[in-house]
């Protein structure tokens, strides 16, 4: 049983190019720095990465001050109200990279913390990576507003339930999601992206 | 009317097909439950499973597939209210059936997510209860994409019900769960769990399933349940619609059919005009079951393993029989290391894992379920649950994510009764032991009776003799000189019997010096008698070399690849060895981050150097070089980390030298990602750090609630506690907890960091200290102890 308006995208490890800036910036190292362990680590994680993305379009209303109603979701932020100012409609989605990716942290932790940290790193910027991919699949030819997900400024995390529900995130991408609202696997991103009310929209 | 498990057997069924789908055509709005209309439009809902009826479907899937306690306070109205309406469908027709559609409880079981296995079980349990007091024919546990989570709902409807089982799961185009389990693994743990049918649905169309399909036919014995999706949902003309239509479907379910699927059906998109097209082109091609497979195999959570002519080594490493630091680790929980001997023995190439945690002075069965747990948390390979506890052993196998190997039962009546009980229900490989109530029989006869005996016994008990592998049991030469010529003929005796067999090879050369000299040569005629699983040391080069020739030898081996993989990563490890001889003193290693030659340095010094001269003159003041070098941004977090993780091995190696008493465990620090928050690396690098310092480290981990801070501050008598967080909608619970730290002791001091933070926000929460890196929060610390 799922919604029927539901869109999947999927993508191999090689077909989404993982951002170098991220990458540096998430490593703390300076541009252009490499090294064995990031060399070994980027392979490893190569192996891991099964990316798949679910969204939809929906209409978005935004009558009341500093409330976002999604049809199947209100969220209250002003943050959120002040990105999606303008806008009819919005693309939904979230996206993950696999639990295989989880599990080999795990198994890292245990072993090494610098492999650890340079694995972890280097999957928090392929996730980064997918979604700009994703993003760039979904919109095509709309021109969007910057997105925006739960957790940034005042947008409350509790509405990842809400939202990987209406995706059936859970049976199309295996994104569960704890008490406290964090989502399993932890390289996973959920995001609001709303649609430009321009004529040629 | 037949019970479905009887027609099943005589002619194909088949399942209905979408419900969303369908009531989405109704009127159902995106995002509401359909499962509300079983009390609210009933009449939707009968008419729903009519058409499927009346399309040809002989089991329609209750309108519950989202239903339990967590997400319906009225869960049981609702199941009853939907069994009611598939019942009133059914009445007056033939050979028409009501599956109670039981779908995933939307969370990820633990250890990677945070549903407790029995928790699990308990919500299924409560589903099941009502189904089966309101008429269901039979239970369908569909769209699992997690193998633990199916166990969990199987285990809920066998303990619950008496109605037959019928499971699919969720496989991807790769043909694996999201979660990793393949085909062969779940027939595997399935079969085990013996449930009625199994199969897949959803996700995929019918063509991809087509691909995957003769995978089930390979390996199940049972019937084999196919109920894809109508293809992929693509837009066309601003609208979502599936790519596939009901005669492209059903041409495909035609090929599926004769390909091996048994119980036909569909899922998202399909509609009654599927499923009577699919009916009509298959209903009159020959029907058969698919046959009884003979093979012997366990599984994890991604894998099954085969035991047949290949060898199968079992690592032995995990049990603490002559093993003092693993006593150690168990008596002291130290669960770290337990999981380190699973890793490195996964690393050196075993096939299962072979846990045994028992001690006189610990809780068996409790550390059992906990090792269990955690070993599948770090390795996908399967596990073989060691103990001669019947309860531990029970256990064990409900917690284990898969199909378990099982050592062992032996000949006496009180193990056969206790362990075949415990097979049958959970399902398992079986290591029998040709032991009974007189003992070790001294002739290979002797023993491959008493394997007889419990072949025989099993079968009463419903454990079929595939699942069998005897250990004849290899004891030492030192005492038993004839031990190893009746081994191995018992080896080849019973093999005669037409099941598999094991050895505990190592037992033989106990006594011995260079102990891996006669293990090896032992294991090698073993291989020869037609043994095929060797409990052994996988670290033990001369083992390795025998397992390594003898497929080569035996063309188990194709194009001596495996061979040529192995030799040359042995030279390369000897090249690495070499190579690292620059880094000549302790110092250096750590400096370079070489934990291998760490550990070795540290030895070398310990011989002549006291301990805390070793940590204060040697391992810390390397540590403040490649940290001072950090500071100065000459150096990154990798090398940083390396260097810390070549420390704390060299730290480990010092404690262990130092009388106890001596070591300084007033150092101590209780770390925690506030509560809320799942970025923990920044923790874990302090964490990292602290410990190479030689601190003793209290990691609460992350999404930590502040109760839980403080009760680990007061229990240890902590007075210094780090705090991070890396979301601006932290903080206010990175604030919670440092007010709760004040009330409870003002003494307690708080340091913070993360991203999000900075001196202005520190200050603003209260905290003690803003540590703005790593090495700033060991220094604070340090300058704190001083």
């Amino acid at each position: 049983m799922r919604n029927s308006d539901v869109l999947l995208i999927t993508a191999e490890a090689e077909d989404v190019c993982i951002n170098r800036n991220e990458m540096e910036r998430r490593l703390g190292v300076e541009k252009n720095y490499n090294d064995e362990l990031i060399e070994l680590e980027k392979k490893r994680l190569m192996s891991l990465l099964s990316y798949r993305c679910a969204y939809i379009r929906t209409d978005i209303d935004l009558r009341k001050e500093n409330v976002v109603d999604f049809g199947f979701m209100l969220a209250e932020s002003r943050n959120l109200y002040k990105n999606l100012k303008g806008c009819n409609e919005a693309f939904v989605f979230a996206l993950t990279c696999g639990i295989a990716v989880d599990r080999e942290l795990a198994k890292m932790k245990i072993c090494s913390q610098a492999e650890f940290f340079v694995l972890d790193a280097l999957a928090s910027a392929a996730a980064d990576s997918f979604c700009d991919y994703a993003a760039k699949k979904i919109q095509g030819k709309i021109s969007c507003v910057p997105r925006f997900s739960p957790g940034y400024g005042d947008l409350s995390l509790t509405l990842q339930k809400p939202l990987l529900d209406r995706l059936d995130a859970q049976w199309l991408l295996g994104i569960s999601l704890s008490p406290s609202f964090l989502m399993t696997p932890m390289k996973s991103i959920t995001a609001i992206m709303g649609i430009k009310n321009e004529k040629n929209n | 009317m037949k019970k479905i498990t009887e027609l099943i057997k005589e002619k194909r069924v088949y399942f209905d097909g979408g419900t969303g789908t369908v009531l989405q055509g109704m009127g159902l709005p995106p995002g509401q439950s359909p499962e509300l209309w079983n009390i609210t439009s009933p009449e939707k809902i009968i008419s729903l499973h009519n058409m499927y009826f009346d399309a040809g479907a002989n089991i329609v899937k209750t309108n519950t597939f989202g239903v339990n306690r967590q997400k319906f306070d009225n869960y049981e109205e609702l199941i009853a209210a939907g069994i009611k309406c598939a019942r009133t469908a059914a009445q007056g027709r033939e050979n028409a059936f009501v599956a109670f559609d039981m779908g995933s409880t939307g969370q990820l079981l633990e250890p990677l997510g945070s549903l407790a296995f029995e928790d699990a079980v308990s919500i299924f349990a409560d589903n099941v209860k009502v189904a089966a007091k309101c008429g269901a024919d039979l239970i369908l546990i569909e769209t699992m994409n997690d193998s633990y989570e199916t166990k969990a709902a199987v285990l809920a409807a066998k303990e619950n019900s008496d109605l037959p089982i019928f499971v699919t799961n969720v496989y991807d185009a790769s043909g694996k769960l999201m979660t990793g389990a393949d085909p062969a693994a779940m027939i595997a743990m399935l079969e085990g769990l013996r449930v009625d049918a199994l199969g897949m649905n959803c996700s995929l169309g019918p063509d991809i399933m087509l691909k995957i399909i003769g995978e089930f036919r390979k390996y199940s014995s049972l019937p084999v349940i196919v109920n894809p999706n109508a293809g992929l949902p693509e837009v066309r003309e601003g609208k979502t619609v599936y790519n596939i239509g009901a005669e492209e479907f059903s041409d495909y379910m035609l090929r599926i059919a004769n390909e091996g699927g048994t119980i036909l059906g569909g899922c998202c998109g399909t509609t009654p005009e599927f499923i009577r097209k699919t009916v009509e082109k298959t209903k009159d091609i020959s029907y058969c079951l698919p046959t009884e497979k003979n093979y012997t195999c366990v599984s994890s959570y991604t894998h099954a393993v085969f035991v047949d002519d290949d060898p199968i080594l079992i690592g032995e490493r995990i049990n603490p029989t002559g093993k003092s630091k693993l006593k150690e680790a168990l008596r002291t929980k130290n669960l770290n290391y337990i999981l380190n001997e699973a890793i490195r023995q996964s690393d050196a190439g075993v096939h299962i894992l072979d846990v045994n945690v028992g001690l006189p002075e610990i809780n068996e069965t409790e550390m059992m379920t906990e090792c269990v747990k955690a070993i599948q948390s770090v390795t996908d390979l399967p596990l073989q649950i060691d103990t001669t506890n019947f309860e531990t052993l029970e256990k064990g196998m409900r917690v284990y994510n898969g199909k378990p190997l099982v050592n062992s039962v032996n000949g006496t009546e009180e193990s056969m009764k206790n362990v075949l009980p415990a097979v049958k229900k959970y399902g398992g490989g079986l290591i029998a032991l040709t032991i009974d109530e007189k003992g070790i029989p001294d002739t290979a006869q002797g023993r491959a009776d008493i394997a007889a005996k419990i072949i025989a016994r099993a079968k009463e008990y419903g454990v079929s003799k595939k699942e069998i592998i005897v250990d004849p049991l290899a004891l030492t030469i030192s005492s038993n000189p004839e031990s190893a010529i009746v081994t191995l003929e018992s080896v080849k005796l019973i093999r005669q019997l037409g099941v598999k067999t094991s050895l505990g090879i190592s037992n033989i050369s106990f006594g011995l010096p260079q102990r891996d000299i006669i293990t090896s040569t032992f294991y090698a005629n073993a291989l020869q008698n037609g043994l095929n699983c060797a409990i052994m040391n996988p670290f033990s080069l001369a083992m390795m070399n025998v397992y390594h020739a003898y497929r080569a030898l035996n063309m188990l081996d194709t194009g001596c690849s495996d061979y040529i993989r192995y030799a040359s990563s042995n030279a390369e490890n000897v090249q690495k060895t070499n190579n690292s001889a620059g880094a000549e003193t302790l110092h250096a290693a750590v400096v370079k981050g070489l934990k291998e030659l760490a550990v070795q340095k540290v030895g070398e010094l310990l011989v002549n150097t006291e301990p805390l001269e070793v940590i204060n003159n040697h391992i810390i003041p390397a540590l403040n070089e490649i940290g001072t070098a950090f500071e100065q941004k000459k150096a990154y977090l990798p090398q940083l980390l390396m260097s810390a993780d070549a420390a704390s091995a060299a730290f480990e190696v010092v404690k262990q030298s130092i009388p106890t008493g001596q070591s300084d465990s007033s150092k101590a620090i209780v770390l925690a990602t506030v509560k809320g928050d799942i970025h923990d690396i920044g923790k874990n690098i302090v964490k990292v750090l602290m410990e190479s310092y030689g601190f003793t480290v209290y990691d609460l981990g992350r999404d930590v609630p502040p109760e839980t801070v403080r009760d680990c501050a007061v229990q240890h008598k902590c007075k210094l506690v780090g705090l991070s967080a890396l979301m601006t909608t932290t903080v206010p619970s990175m604030a919670e907890t440092i007010k709760l730290l004040n009330e409870t002791d003002r003494n307690i001091k708080i340091m913070v960091g993360g991203a999000v933070l900075n001196q202005e926000y520190a200050d603003m929460i209260g905290a003690d200290y803003y540590g703005a890196d790593a090495m700033d929060s060991v220094r604070y610390a340090e300058k704190f102890y001083s």
